[in-house]
């Protein structure tokens, strides 16, 4: 039997503890919530692929110095060995680094001319080993051929003729065609040069996780003949870690005239460039599990002192026909009650915060499921807290009715 | 029919016994009204509880209206209580937090009476206490007397075959306390059995039937008009 009716009414006589947790409750939901949401979409981002094999990849910068210093050469040697070392399944010279945190950027635009605004891209210079080191698959038109790799010289203003892009990149520059028509078309860079699109590839990101355009990336086909350059090397499986130092001592000994440094693994990369989004999800983690514990602990404490004030009214309730069930169901009810009002509350104060967040932060707003699962869990927390106190109530003899007075 | 055969009680604490009942014996009949009077300590409320499956014993028979009580689980003993069993306390035990009409209904609700079957009995049961106009008033706006016939309305509410009262005029002034001794005959002349504890021999002398309890035996009974014990006044 439900006693909705008469444990409210008991509630609005003795309010002021049942509105100090329930106003806790909505507070903790409020907090909670935007902090689940927060903690999804920033571990959605840091799910993301860059693309790259990551677990089997790194890189290493090559410093020349010196009147005599060669860099064709030098690249031409270093690749020549990098590529027949055991163990490497690719590797190539590269100016940047998917989610390196620093690289290039450009903008291509479909039209020529100054007037036109550019899609800004990620601009990374490989070889037609390009391909197969960053673990990309062109999924149209094809690689570049040995012939298409041009040698650029250090401050060069120009471009070579063809270009790969991604697919994000190509759906971004022609919105109203399949993409896959995208091969064969030129588009503009510095307004007016023109590269044609000769292939388009699945995925690789840019070296900005925080960018926008993160998706937006394209293959230029050269070689850069830089005193200060750098070479990512894919190893096979679980080859990496052998093949560093080895690598390391390798080019550091095989031409004295440059330093050897830089040296470090895409996952580095990775956690660089993720670590204020992983200190945020730990920050908000730990913020919601105090708060919550709190939270907890203020419902014990509120129903122990109910319990323990009320302990005659048990025990009269007890003579008067109420079982153990009875009993405990009554405190379990009454906190439902109490949550029901502050998981109301809290609902509408999660979506007071989450509209205040998006509009100074630029966050996304929430998903709408996030508020009933929200209160759901605050009410379990409740139901979960309330239990203890309730069945000590529960097991309040019922001689208390005439034992005490 | 509320039958008691050598029904034993033993409170344990790590340092004592107390032996609260032993070998208690007697039977209380249909419409009767019997008085219990008898030194404090000396087991009345304790038999009490036992009549109202409030607590356990250790040895003995009893049987409530011929069954008998010693095997039932809690909830069997709860929904017995709350259908045979009406109960007075010496300090009204109102629950202070509800009006009278959320008091008269707590055993109702109990029962499982449906709202409206509820209502009917709760009025006419604050009807009969003469508290009808007050059902929206709160305990502490009562005087002890007043509180004490919304307990009695709320006991009978459910029209239990026993009514068990354990000093019901304890906290009462002489005036209040006899004018609830009235309303008790009235209800035991409509046909409700009472066992109460009183320690006032006056009040006693007005019931049908006395009973007189020392060192948690039944030692002596007495009919209506003899004299009690000294001890009883203890
Ligand atoms: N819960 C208890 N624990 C220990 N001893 C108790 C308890 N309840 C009652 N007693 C003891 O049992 C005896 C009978 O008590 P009670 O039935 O309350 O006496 P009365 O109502 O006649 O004054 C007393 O000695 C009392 O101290
Ligand atoms: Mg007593």
């Amino acid at each position: 039997m439900l006693e909705i009716g008469p444990i409210f009414r008991a509630l609005m006589r003795n309010k002021v503890g049942a509105v100090l947790i329930a106003i806790q409750i909505a507070i903790t939901m409020t907090i909670i919530v935007n902090s689940v949401f927060m903690i999804v979409e920033r571990n959605e981002k840091m799910q993301r692929q860059s693309g790259l094999d990551e677990a089997n990849t790194f890189h290493i910068s090559s410093v020349g110095f010196g009147e005599g210093f060669n860099p064709r050469s030098t690249v031409e040697a270093d690749l020549a060995q990098l590529r027949a070392l055991p163990g490497v399944v690719d590797a190539i010279q590269i100016n940047a680094l998917p989610i390196s945190g620093g690289g290039w950027s450009m903008g291509l635009q479909t039209e020529p001319g100054a007037e036109h605004d550019g899609t800004g891209v990620a601009v990374y210079m490989v070889d037609e080993h390009g391909i197969n080191a960053l673990d990309v698959e062109v999924i149209a038109g094809e690689n570049f051929a040995p012939s298409d790799i041009r040698w650029r010289a250090s401050r060069s203003p120009t471009w070579p003729n063809k270009v790969i892009l991604t697919k994000a990149m190509v759906e971004k520059l022609f919105p109203d065609s399949p993409w896959a028509d995208a091969v064969g078309k030129t588009v503009y860079i510095n307004d007016n040069d023109p590269m044609i699109i000769s292939g388009i590839i699945d995925k690789l990101q840019a070296p900005w996780v925080g960018w926008d355009n993160v998706e937006n990336a394209m293959l230029s086909p050269e070689r850069m003949e830089f005193t200060a350059t750098r070479y990512l090397i894919r190893t096979q499986p679980g080859q990496r870690d052998r093949l560093m130092p080895e690598v390391e001592e390798m080019l550091a000994s095989s031409n004295k005239q440059r330093v050897i440094r830089g040296m470090r693994t895409v996952e580095e990369d990775r956690e660089r460039s993720y670590r204020g989004d992983s200190a945020m999800i730990k920050i908000l983690t730990t913020v919601m599990v105090i708060l919550t514990i709190v939270t907890a602990l203020g419902i014990v404490g509120l129903a122990s002192f109910s319990v323990n004030r009320r302990r005659k009214q048990i025990g009269t309730r007890r003579a008067l026909g109420a079982s153990q069930g009875a009993i405990l169901r009554y405190f379990m009810l009454e906190n439902f009650l109490i949550s029901s009002v502050g998981v109301v509350l809290g609902a509408g104060l999660t979506i007071g915060l989450n509209i205040l967040l998006v509009n100074t932060f630029e966050m996304n707003p929430m998903n709408w499921y996030y508020i009933p699962i929200g209160m759901l869990v605050l009410w379990l927390v409740g139901q979960v807290a309330v239990y203890g106190p309730a069945r000590r109530a529960a097991g309040i003899a019922p001689a208390t009715a005439t034992r005490t007075v | 029919m509320l039958v008691m055969n050598d029904i034993k009680k033993v409170f344990r604490t790590d340092l004592v016994e107390t032996h609260a009942l032993r070998d208690f014996n007697l039977q209380v009949d249909e419409g009767d009204f019997v008085a219990v009077t008898g030194p404090s300590g000396s087991g009345k409320t304790t038999f009490l509880n036992i009549a109202g499956l409030l607590e356990t014993f250790e040895g003995g028979q009893y049987l409530l209206d011929g069954q008998d009580v010693s095997q039932l689980n809690d909830k069997a003993r709860s929904q017995l209580r709350n259908e045979k069993i009406g109960f007075i306390f010496q300090s009204f035990n109102l629950i202070p937090d509800l009006d009278l009409f959320d008091n008269v209904d707590v055993p109702l609700r109990y029962r499982g009476f449906n709202a409206a079957e509820r209502k009917r009995r709760i009025e006419s049961a604050l009807e009969m206490v003469g508290l009808a106009n007050r059902m929206k008033h709160l305990p502490a706006q009562l005087s002890g007397g007043q509180q004490q016939r919304v307990a009695i309305a709320r006991a009978l509410a459910g029209e239990p075959r026993f009514l068990l009262a354990d000093e019901p005029t304890g906290n009462l002034d002489t005036k209040m306390a006899h004018s609830v001794m009235e309303l008790l005959k009235e209800i035991n002349q409509a046909g409700t059995t009472i066992v109460m504890v009183t320690h006032d021999p006056s009040l006693a002398r007005d019931a049908k039937r006395n009973i007189y309890v020392r060192d948690g035996k039944v030692s002596e009974l007495h009919s209506v008009g003899q004299e009690l014990p000294d001890a009883a006044n203890a």
